[in-house]
């Protein structure tokens, strides 16, 4: 019996040891004869980026490539996981507000020692843009979109209410705004996205910040905004007001980014601020108010406003995989976020289809891009907003980390909990830590 | 018949005490998966709770001692988290005993038809708690939500209320949320209890001239001492522990106005990539449940013969 038993035994060893090995010579055959790449994005267009990847996978028959997503509100949560416990993808999407953080993790590696070859697009793309991918002189990404957080108004409703021109300054917004509510055309005619998770709050933040020609920090990364009575304290006063006053929504610390292009394209608000590409989404989606949006320069002194960029990074995981993933990762960047026939395809495609901005300064003399857009926004404001763009300041490695905190600062100052100052007080407290 | 299983003689010797070695060797597998699981994590997170381990300083992870567990004491914002817990916690694991043991008592009666309901009590605990966090963000979100639209619709409120963006309101909803996810359980396990008392006990009481709050109060409840135990162990833990329906609700927001103990374990670590403060945290809220479930069992003293 004990005889048998060991026979047993060595039977299932040799079967562990052959499947070992075949599964062995099978990595091994696939890693001589094709590439295989993991691609992570966040959920936004998936059917376009699975057209994408087929159609670079039949000009690139040796390469092979897996799409996974997740949702932009998990994503930084979901990658920081993949990074650290295995899973990482090969090439991902990033953002410029992370730039720092990925980097001195080692999870991202610059494009312009790994792909040289990318890098020399950069005279093309728009200042903000290249600053926003840019870190110690080496470039980490070539850009997915890049766009500007901008002022959005129901032109329909403002002129109901008998505004001929939207606000210019945060002042005319809360008079427009009262009118409005007070003609019972809007209950609550502001709404902007304050989700705590939602990571548009702090950039909107920015946003109201410089458009009254505030800064956020200095060039040496020195927090300015905690500065009393400065553009940053005035900005949580006004927002604490609208609430107050209940011309903001009330339920603005549960609306995320696509709670508000619903509620605002239902007709429910009539301004909000929100990054370019929604105004595409609420002229051209299913909405109540569809067609009746437009865009105003960012109110304030100086109408300036977030110029921010999303890119394609490569990442360690890549290099680790050994030449052959880089070479074929660096094809891969170069389809979705460079040329391909001289020209931007894949960039094109995203701004004409969907309405994504662009960092790639030649699209704008593109008729087809014109065209588009001017279906849904207007080309000249967009070029006027986006000379006063200034891209996120601050930028550092625990900027991540504040942002979170920021936000929670932000919502306590808005509701009431805290007051203004105290609550820019203790972002700059936390800079601070975080500094040191 | 130690042959007879295929053990080699030498391999099956006694210890000391007499304890055969077999029965070691057929459970090593799952003491290897145990350790490796369990064992393994824990004195890795305890390691990593005494280090400063950031993953944007990948570099630089010195020995800080108990700095950890210091700077999560002395934070205000996990002050705040851990008040909010204690709150949520009190309030969610009393709620859900209580209605659990409500329905258990309606369902014990025997009237046709609740046999169906007996299913039907557990679809809330079947539902995914991440599925359960959307329904109830779709019910309660303060422009769209359904339950609002209801109550307007009665004439109940003027307007909509934005439940999860109030902060007086924001943490209630969620304890709401949290009950309706989690009574079914404790509903079914004091059923069980319920099933197996003798009537012939409580007909006892009743002859003896007890009414139904005396028969309920010293008959009934003492017998379901057992289930009762378990079931405050068992949602303690999950009240102190719960994120998922905080990540999908309300993001522990407004403010910090639901940001539970666990839910800022979870951002200290995958938000501020802080590995050391997270395990330190998750330490914390380990000891805090251990002397909640330490108490439960003092309270309740459930002997061998309430068993």
């Amino acid at each position: 019996m004990a005889r048998k038993s060991l026979r047993v035994w060595r039977w299932a060893a040799m079967l562990v040891a052959l499947s070992v090995l075949t599964a062995g010579c099978a990595q091994g055959g696939a890693s001589s004869g094709s590439v295989h790449l993991n691609f992570m994005v966040w959920s936004y267009g998936i059917d376009t980026i699975q057209d994408n990847i087929k159609k670079f996978q039949s000009s690139n028959p040796s390469v092979t490539v897996s799409l996974a997503d997740t949702s932009w509100f998990n994503y930084h949560d979901t990658m920081a996981t993949k990074f650290t416990a295995g899973g990482a993808p090969d090439v991902a999407y990033s953002s410029d507000h992370w730039l720092r953080e990925w980097v001195s993790a080692g999870w991202i590696v610059p494009i312009d020692q790994y792909c040289p070859s990318l890098a020399s697009y950069k005279d093309e793309w728009a200042p903000y843009a290249l600053q926003g991918m840019t870190l110690n002189n080496h470039v980490y990404g070539l850009p997915y979109y890049a766009d500007m957080v901008i002022f959005i108004y129901n032109d329909k409703l403002l002129k109901q209410a008998g505004f001929d021109h939207p606000p210019a300054t945060w002042e005319e917004l809360t008079s427009q705004a009262q009118t409005i509510k007070s003609k019972g055309i809007s209950q609550y005619p502001i709404d902007i996205p304050m989700k705590k998770d939602d990571p548009w709050t702090i950039e909107i933040f920015y946003s109201m910040v410089y458009g009254r020609g505030g800064h956020m920090f200095d060039s040496n990364t020195n927090p300015t905004f905690a500065e009393s009575g400065g553009p940053a304290e005035q900005t949580l006063s006004w927002l604490r007001s609208a609430y107050a006053s209940k011309i903001l929504d009330p339920a603005v610390f549960e609306s995320a980014e696509p709670d508000v292009v619903k509620t605002t394209g239902s007709g429910q608000h009539v301004f909000t601020v929100l990054a370019k590409y929604n105004l595409a989404e609420l002229n051209q989606g299913q909405h109540a108010q569809k067609g009746n949006f437009k865009m105003a320069l960012m109110p304030g002194s100086q109408h300036s406003t977030v110029g921010f960029v999303r890119f394609y990074s490569l990442t360690k995981a890549a290099v680790s995989h050994g030449d052959a993933a880089v070479k074929a990762s660096c094809n891969f960047l170069q389809y979705f976020g460079g040329k391909t026939d001289g020209q931007y395809k894949v960039v094109k495609r995203w701004a004409v289809e969907k309405g994504l901005g662009f960092a790639n300064l030649p699209l704008y003399d593109d008729s087809d891009v014109s065209k588009s857009i001017n279906a849904w926004g207007n080309v000249d404001l967009e070029r006027q907003q986006a000379k006063t763009a200034n891209v996120k300041e601050g930028l550092t490695r625990w900027w991540g980390t504040w942002d979170i905190y920021a936000r929670e600062q932000i919502d306590n100052a808005v509701s009431g909990s805290s007051t203004p100052s105290q609550a820019l007080q203790n972002m700059n407290t936390k800079w601070s830590q975080l500094k040191s | 018949m130690q042959a007879e299983i295929g053990l080699r003689p030498n391999l099956v010797r006694r210890w000391a005490n007499g304890v055969p070695a077999h029965p070691w060797l057929t459970v090593a597998p799952v003491l290897a998966l145990v350790a490796l699981f369990t064992i393994f994590p824990f004195i890795y997170a305890a390691v990593t709770s005494t280090r400063q381990m950031i993953l944007t300083l990948p570099d630089q992870t010195p020995f800080v001692g108990l700095k950890n567990y210091l700077d999560v004491l002395q934070d205000a914002s996990a002050r705040q988290a851990a008040v909010n817990a204690v709150v949520f916690s009190v309030v969610a694991v009393t709620a859900v005993t209580l209605l659990g043991l409500l329905v258990a008592l309606l369902l014990n009666q025997p009237i046709r038809g609740f046999g169906i309901l007996r299913a039907l009590v557990l679809l809330p605990w079947a539902i995914p708690l991440v599925s359960a966090g959307i329904i109830w963000r779709l019910l309660l979100h303060g422009d769209f939500g359904a339950f609002n639209g209801l109550l307007l619709q009665l004439g109940i409120v003027h307007s909509y209320i934005p439940w999860l963006s109030s902060r007086q309101l924001a943490l209630g909803a969620v304890i709401v949320a949290h009950v309706w996810r989690e009574f079914p359980l404790p509903a079914i396990l004091f059923l069980a209890g319920l099933q197996v008392i003798p009537p012939d006990v409580v007909d006892a009481a009743t002859v003896d001239g007890a009414g139904a709050w005396q028969r309920f109060r010293y008959v009934i409840l003492p017998l379901l001492k057992a289930p009762l135990l378990i079931v405050l162990v068992y949602e303690t833990m999950i009240a102190v522990t719960v994120f998922d329906l905080v990540y999908v609700l309300t993001g522990g927001g407004p403010g910090s106005a639901t940001t539970l103990f666990s839910w800022y374990a979870y951002a200290a670590t995958f938000h501020f990539l802080n590995l050391g403060q997270g395990a330190a945290l998750s330490f914390i809220m380990a000891a805090v449940l251990l002397l909640f479930i330490a108490i439960y069992l003092r309270l309740l003293r459930v002997g061998r013969d309430d068993t």
